[in-house]
């Protein structure tokens, strides 16, 4: 019985694991969705990435999509901050945008205070705000636990 | 006839052949049985369910019911996984978004030192 029950447990180990690999795998294999089929919403905030869309894998397709779904909700500096921002962000390799993220993630679940601390520090040591992009005021929904 | 009936009605012949019975084999046939009882395994419960004796029928209709139910916390957890992963590209929409419209560019978030400032304790 106890043979029985060991051999399902590994059983469904190696099941999660098989599953997780064929989830990356289905990843790279996502389907690319033509420019013309996204709407004008998102073609407004993707037009910075347009000319590139067509090369782009489609896992990274539905990333910018689902990033563009939120462009309507963000104030002006917001906005802008993203159309200056996209086209890079999509040219960084996919291991240097995992690793961004993490870092994000990690600065918001300091308390807001620091998080503003280290916004101000780092644009204090390379010469204020990164050329192009616009001061603008904090973001204080950003200061949310993430999820 | 039941099983009692049946046993009932056998045991007077299997009394009247062990009494034919030589030592030598009544000894190897006591070997046997002990042999087997090592080797029987209790029928396992499975939700309540345990195959009876009944017949051919029945212990192939239960055994597809304990398969079925043995599979179900697999599909449970597989069809979970499934459904995290779909929502995963989702919430990676939701955190680009963020990143790209927040003060910082996101060279910062790649800049080593700003991770070491991320490590360190508030102080």
């Amino acid at each position: 019985m106890a043979r029985k029950a060991a051999r399902l447990i590994v059983a469904l180990a190696l099941g999660a694991f098989a599953f997780a690999a064929c989830a990356r795998e289905a990843d790279l294999k996502t389907p690319r969705t033509p420019w013309h089929q996204l709407s004008r919403e998102q073609q407004r905030a993707l037009a910075p990435v347009a000319p590139d869309w067509d090369r782009m894998p489609g896992y990274q397709q539905q990333r910018l999509m689902g990033a563009a779904r939120q462009y309507p909700n963000m104030a002006p500096v917001q906005k802008e901050r993203f159309e200056e921002r996209v086209r890079d962000w999509s040219q960084m390799t996919p291991d240097q945008r995992k690793a961004a993220r993490e870092t994000f993630q990690g600065l918001r679940k300091l308390p807001p205070e620091r998080q503003h601390e280290l916004r101000e520090r780092w644009l204090r040591e390379h010469g204020g705000e990164a050329a192009g992009a616009p001061r603008g005021p904090t973001t204080p929904e950003y200061s949310r636990p993430p999820r | 006839m039941n099983e009692q009936e049946f046993a009932a009605k056998l045991k007077p012949w299997l009394d009247r052949a062990a009494q034919g019975v030589g030592e030598m084999q009544a000894t190897k046939l006591k070997a046997a049985r002990l042999r087997a009882l090592d080797a029987y395994q209790e029928p396992v419960r499975l939700y309540g369910l345990v195959p009876t004796a009944a017949g051919t029928a029945q212990a192939i209709h239960y055994g597809i019911v304990q398969r079925a139910l043995l599979w179900l916390p697999i599909a449970a957890l597989l069809a979970t996984l499934a459904i995290q992963s779909m929502g995963d590209i989702d919430d990676t929409g939701d955190i680009d978004a963020q990143l790209l419209s927040q003060e910082l560019p996101p060279d910062a978030f790649l800049d080593q030192d700003f991770r070491s400032w991320l490590a360190k304790p508030h102080g």
